[in-house]
């Protein structure tokens, strides 16, 4: 069958099982966008405010729903536009192809109008690029890009196509996916060696990450942890992996992790890193990270194996795969282990953490972000996509919100992209079909909150909750601690009146100043289906995200009060 | 830096447009030195390059560099030589 490539495009996107994309028209994309229009119903095209919306919204689909997510967007500023979204997505690994038209292939290089050099500046950014100069190269490129993306470890793929390549016809062979690249396998011995030194562990600990969401794995990883009788912390990208009723769940670790979660990690005499990228803020101090404990690494992506951390012991393999195996080892050896003393330990850090960290230390009156969470949490099922944007809100809300499902949580981990939040959640519901809960902060919602007029006319159901403290928080809370109160440039002084701004977008609008306030508010938002409810909470702004464990430092240096 | 050493590295690549600049784009990245580089088709297929290249580091960077270069899709092969 002979077509042109603007056809070639949305058909390859169809026939990959592609139904929603999110994206914004241009002057180079008019015949990717005649072709949208011709395909009618089969495919869902939402047009956002802005191409950075249209990423996010691509990107939380993604996560949502374990699919690819893909976002259109013209040559240019709508190319550019989307390289935070890109740069988002790929540092939490998420499958996304990115397609851009740009000027005529004769134009190019000759600094024509709308021309920028995406594909050089995604570079470092996406798992592989291409620019198509040829038509009849198109429809094995876009069959490529999403190979690329959903194989090994995910990520995103951009295409740009120059507008006379989309107009330009070759024949088409139906746009077909391509099977996946084979991931790497862990050999025998390996896996023998990792059960070996498992089972000489008196004090393991099981540290879970994205990957595990990702691979979904979340069956055998629990499965795995009762048979090892090991407590489990985890990174932000993997909070949702566990589901908060296991008690072996003791939550995110790092900087901002959890007391119990954090100290058990550095008392442990084995840490088992499971799609984990031992990231920064994460580990702290390497050095005292690993200074009382072997280290096994899992992870689907050989280069990092030792990248951050020196493991003892690793296994590079697909995550669901490389746990059952040791699990079907383990369970060969009929090993069933119950370690009492050390998780009688775990207990009584999880008892003294309550005491802590519950809020019973607050007057009873204080409107705290912890209980507007809590509030908000039973409002939701298990399998609400929460998003949040970045600071103190989304460090709130992974300390205190019980996630029951994988999937449920959509956060920038990697980039910590303010403004990721609104357009995020909005592709979580649209992926699921489900209300979504946006937490944001005054700050990051201010950064995209043009998308709520999206989330309108498309009837996107999300609760949209500010925590507002009038305050950048979490710089505020650094410049406190680090910066001898110098609070220059996070104090937001702002009038914005989110009810009246609901209301000129077409939303309906909330503000709270305490806890009957808000539930009441929850009451009505949770009655809305067709469309965002903005739920405005009036914080105090010294409200501060504890514990904490300062950069590059231990657990000796967790700060409490 | 303990244990720094010089070291030599090939790295056969797809000859199309853009690939030498995946490989310098991932050096600066990352941090890793290019002191020299050298590229040139294959005799035997002109359809990849061959780049040749010295750079710097510990055992640690000297592995971390070859497997972020066969992350890359358009690289075949990366060693130390
Ligand atoms: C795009 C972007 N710019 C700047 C930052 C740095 N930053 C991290 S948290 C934060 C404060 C966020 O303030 P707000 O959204 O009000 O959330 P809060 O911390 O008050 O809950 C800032 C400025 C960032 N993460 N992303
Ligand atoms: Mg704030």
């Amino acid at each position: 069958m002979k077509a042109n490539g603007a056809e070639i495009v949305i058909k390859t996107l169809i026939s990959h099982g592609v139904t929603d994309i999110f994206g914004y028209p241009g002057g180079c994309v008019l015949n990717i966008y005649d072709e949208i229009y011709k395909a009618g119903e089969s495919l869902n095209h939402i047009l956002t405010c802005h191409e950075q919306g249209a990423s996010h919204v691509a990107d939380g689909y993604a996560r949502a729903t374990g699919k690819t997510g893909v976002v259109i967007a013209t040559s240019g500023p709508g190319a550019t536009n989307l390289v935070t979204g890109i740069a988002s997505a790929y540092l939490d690994s998420t499958p996304l192809v990115a397609i851009t038209g740009n000027v005529d292939s004769k134009l190019i290089g000759k600094d024509s109008f709308q021309e920028v050099d995406i594909a050089g500046i995604t570079m470092p950014v996406t798992k592989h690029n291409y620019i198509v100069k040829d038509v009849n190269e198109l429809e094995e490129t876009l069959c490529e890009a999403f190979r690329i993306a959903r194989s090994g470890r995910k990520g995103p793929v951009l295409i740009d196509i120059p507008k006379d390549v989309q107009a330009a016809s070759c024949e088409f062979h139906g746009g077909l996916p391509l099977p996946l690249y084979d991931n790497p396998v862990p050999d025998d011995t390996e896996i023998e060696k990792i059960t070996e030194l498992v089972k000489s562990s008196e004090r393991p600990f099981i540290y879970v990450g994205g990957g595990v969401v990702s691979a979904e794995a979340e069956e055998i990883l629990a499965e795995f942890a009762e048979l090892i009788d090991a407590p489990a912390g985890f990174s932000m990208m993997g909070l949702s992996a566990m589901d908060y009723k296991n008690p072996r769940k003791l939550g995110m670790t790092g900087m901002h992790g959890v007391y119990a979660a954090s100290v058990v990690q550095s008392e442990a005499d084995l840490i088992i890193g499971v799609g984990v990228r031992f990231s920064d803020r994460a580990t702290g101090n390497i050095g005292k990270y690993t200074e009382n404990a072997k280290v096994i690494h899992i992870d689907i992506d050989r280069a990092e194996i030792g990248k951050n951390v020196a493991p003892d012991l690793s296994a590079v393999g697909e995550i669901k795969e490389t746990l059952t195996r040791i699990v079907a080892k383990l369970k060969a050896e009929n090993f069933k282990q119950t370690l009492t003393s050390w998780n009688e330990r775990v207990t009584e850090l999880v008892t003294k953490q309550q005491k802590l960290f519950d809020g019973s230390n607050r007057n009873p009156g204080d409107f705290t972000p912890r209980k507007i969470i809590k509030a908000v949490r039973e409002y939701t099922e298990d399998n609400t996509p929460v998003a949040t944007d970045v600071g103190q809100h989304q460090m709130w809300t992974a300390m205190n919100y019980d996630f029951g499902a994988p999937r449920t949580f959509i956060t920038s981990g990697g980039l910590g992209t303010m403004g990721f939040g609104l357009g995020a959640a909005m592709g979580a519901a649209v992926g699921t079909g489900k209300r979504a809960v946006l937490i944001t902060g005054d700050g990051g919602f201010h950064m995209n909150m043009n998308e709520l007029a999206t989330a309108v006319t498309y009837k996107i159901p999300v609760v949209i909750v500010i925590i507002n403290n009038g305050v950048l928080g979490l710089v505020r809370q650094w410049q406190r601690q680090f910066y001898g109160e110098r609070f220059s440039n996070t104090t937001l002084h702002r009038k914005t009146d989110y009810v009246k701004l609901a209301d000129a977008f077409g939303a309906v609008g909330f503000l709270v100043k305490n806890e009957a306030e808000l539930r009441n508010a929850l009451d009505k938002a949770f009655e809305v289906n067709d469309g965002p409810v903005v739920i405005d909470c009036h914080i105090d702004m010294d409200e501060k995200v504890l514990p904490m464990i300062p950069p590059g430092g231990s657990i000796h240096d967790l700060i409490i009060k | 830096m303990k244990n720094n050493e010089n070291f030599t590295m090939s790295v056969v690549l797809k000859n199309k447009f853009g690939t030498l600049m995946r490989v310098t784009s991932l050096f600066s990245k990352r941090g890793y030195n290019i002191n020299t580089l050298h590229v040139a088709p294959l005799v035997e297929n002109n359809e990849y390059s061959r780049i040749i290249l010295t750079s710097n580091g510990d055992q640690n960077i000297k592995e971390q560099i070859l497997r972020q270069l066969e992350k890359l899709v358009d690289v075949r092969e990366a060693k130390i030589i």
